[in-house]
């Protein structure tokens, strides 16, 4: 049977002034809407434009926060623009990314990796974060472009190419400097490892054993490096046993 | 304002290096801090066998855990650190009288505490939002972990955790201490063969956490509130959101989704990891999630149940009706039956060398680095059945899991709540 969708009416209608305290109890029936959209296009389609239109002006930014709960679970392409257009808000930021990182469509990535070059730098280590739980390697350029920056986006966007390892990722942190100052140093060792880890993961021994090597070889003689030596070192013995179970 | 997570690394970096260069090549891994009772005497084991620990979220069971950790003399605890200021003032006291001294840090920012190169091991007992972030940090901080369960909040954070402790080499132990100490009327017949092999497992316990509707609330000047909620969305202070009582009716943070998987991850990562440990699935995760829907007729709530690789069946909440005779139970909460087939007796792995609390067996490890009881790898195992259970129920539908790729097959919907954007600037990356 279709869901009845005047049931919604009212309950959308108290959502959009809603704020922390108020009865929550219409709720029900729109979250009810939302596990049965799950099974039916339209009512998924119809309950998008009904969240997306309450993520304009004159709603509250509880009633924004639950949209983009929703929107998290079943939103599509079609609310990438009303989410994106919150990115920059830093009271809403962080819920519009809550939506936008888990919805499996590129538009929703290439909202975040877009917004990365305009919101403020606070902002931006958000947008780092999501683009790295996305693990979209469109953004490689632009995060490759941070680690020569700020430490403050230098080191999020280290552990974001880790995150990622794609080749170019890989080939961006191999170029990177392991002991460059105020932490980033230790960022791109961490996610240069995290690199050799999946690739170890997937099989790809060598390529996991050249990073092993590299790492070893830049702190080679360099005492502030031991722990670098130390665990790539560990990781040369890894793809060693690796060769060995192969065997 | 506070600073970016990663901005620990520079001092863990310098501790990882003295720890490296003093351990390489030996098996035990000690502090190197010398303190005043640095030789030890009768009851005092010297520094160099001694611990350096700290306590992050100091309220509640971290307190409990502190009393634990202070009461060993193989241990010297020198921090807390408490977003409250009443839990780290009464945590700093506790240390102080301990010692005779005023000498314990009182810090509300756990990544100073981290930066500390003198400290070796920390014990997390915050909510669980922020379980896997100061797992992480510790762990590239170079120390080791005691964490209190549930260690996870969401099914991505593990494997994350576990690359962490392995990467840097350290030992983090899960924290349910009643895995081991409470189920062992379960547990001794099962390694025992007396059963014969595990067909199913009823747990009975509370379901998932619920949304936060609570009003706003004046912030009261003893908390730091940012802090407080730090990955967690941004919502206004009540008390009622972040009390740390162990209650999940609505009073609590245990009673949220956005700190909490509720009592299904809470006491249920007892329940779990006790019928898990029995019944020896602690390396296995759940292949098949099955949703239960409530019966027509009204009298049938729905349930769940999972499905181990090697066909055990673990049920969430099943009617009493539809289970089949236990053969050894837990209370109320647990009931096993066996095939009755002959099998083989093992023997039931027990806290290292002779430590009779999950305390003594994460200091033990410490001090060794052997792999604890509850070591990290085998408590996310353990959570990912309740975590697995809490999506089929929000969902109300069936899923498939792919251990390999930590995906739900063909199940986009599912997929999504496999983890949760954090609010900047934290992150697990």
């Amino acid at each position: 049977m279709p869901f009845d969708l005047t049931t919604l009416d009212e309950p959308l209608k108290t959502l959009a002034a809603y704020d922390w305290g108020a009865d929550a109890a219409p709720f029900k029936a729109i979250d009810a809407a939302v596990i049965a959209a799950h099974a039916d296009k339209a009512l998924r389609a119809e309950l998008e434009k009904r969240f997306t239109d309450l993520l304009g002006g004159g709603t509250t930014r509880a009633a924004k926060e639950y949209v983009c709960r929703k929107l998290m679970m079943i939103g599509t392409a079609t609310s990438v623009p009303a989410l994106a257009a919150l990115l920059g808000d830093s009271d809403n930021s962080h819920m519009a990314r809550f939506a936008l990182e888990r919805i499996p469509v590129p538009e929703a990535g290439n909202a975040l990796n877009k917004a990365l070059a305009t919101v403020s730098e606070p902002l931006k280590v958000g947008m780092i974060s999501s683009l790295a739980a996305r693990r979209d390697p469109a953004c490689v350029t632009a995060l490759t472009a941070l680690l020569k920056g700020s430490p403050l986006l230098a080191i999020p966007a280290a552990n974001a190419l880790g995150s990622i390892h794609s080749a170019e990722a890989v080939q961006a942190l191999a170029a990177a400097d392991p002991f460059a100052g105020e932490g980033v140093g230790e960022a791109i060792v961490n996610a240069r490892l995290a690199c050799a880890e999946a690739f170890l993961a997937g099989g790809k021994r060598t390529d996991a054993l050249a990073i092993y090597q590299a790492l070893a070889k830049a702190a080679s003689g360099k005492p502030d490096a031991k722990a670098v030596e130390l665990a790539a070192t560990r990781g040369i013995l890894t793809c060693a046993d690796a060769v060995a179970a192969a065997s | 304002m506070t600073k970016p997570l990663a901005d620990v690394a520079p001092a863990a970096t310098r501790r990882e290096f003295l720890r490296a260069a003093a351990t390489v090549g030996a098996a035990a891994a000690a502090p190197y801090v010398i303190t005043s009772k640095a030789l030890g005497d009768a009851t005092t084991p010297p520094a160099s066998d001694r611990i350096v620990m700290g306590g992050i979220g100091i309220g509640n069971m971290g307190k409990g855990d502190q009393g634990a950790f202070l009461n060993r003399p193989d241990v010297q605890y020198v921090a807390v650190c408490d977003v409250r200021q009443k839990w780290r003032e009464e945590g700093k006291a506790r240390a102080d009288a301990k010692y005779g001294n005023q000498d314990c840090a009182a810090l509300i920012d756990f990544r100073e505490l981290l930066s500390r190169d003198d400290i070796d091991a920390v014990h997390i007992a915050t909510p669980d939002h922020w379980h896997a972030i100061m797992t992480i940090a510790a762990c590239r901080s170079g120390k080791d972990v005691y964490l209190q369960k549930p260690e996870t909040l969401t099914l991505h954070e593990g494997p994350l955790m576990i690359a962490a402790a392995r990467r840097y080499g350290r030992v983090v132990s899960g924290g349910s201490q009643r895995v081991l100490g409470d189920y062992r009327g379960i547990v001794d017949p099962i390694w025992a063969g007396e059963i014969g092999n595990v067909k199913s497992i009823d747990i009975s316990v509370g379901g998932p956490s619920m949304p936060c509707y609570l009003p706003a609330q004046p912030t009261p000047p003893d908390i730091d509130w940012d802090l407080w909620l730090g990955p967690a969305p941004w919502e206004p202070f009540n008390s009622g959101r972040c009390d740390g009582n162990y209650g999940t009716g609505g009073n609590s943070w245990r009673s949220y989704v956005d700190y909490s998987g509720g009592s299904l991850t809470d006491w249920g990562a007892h329940h779990f990891g006790g019928a898990i440990f029995a019944a020896d699935l602690r390396e296995l995760q759940p292949t098949k999630v099955t949703y239960h829907p409530a019966a027509a007729d009204g009298k049938t709530a729905a349930y769940m149940s999972v499905t181990y690789p090697n066909g055990t069946e673990l049920f969430h909440n099943r009617p009493a009706h539809l289970r089949p005779a236990p053969s050894v139970a837990h209370q109320g909460a647990i009931q096993v039956a066996g095939d009755g087939k002959p099998r083989a007796a093992k023997p039931v792995p027990q806290y290292r060398n002779g430590e009779s609390n999950i305390y003594g067996d994460f200091i033990e490890c410490a001090k060794t680095r052997q792999r604890p009881f509850r070591d990290i790898e085998l408590a996310v195992n353990t959570m990912t059945t309740p975590h697995m259970i809490a999506i089929g129920y929000r969902l109300e539908r069936s899923l498939t899991w792919d251990r390999a790729s930590q995906q739900f097959k063909n199940d986009e919907g599912a997929n999504r709540l496999l983890d949760r954007a954090r609010r900047e600037p934290w992150s697990i990356s």
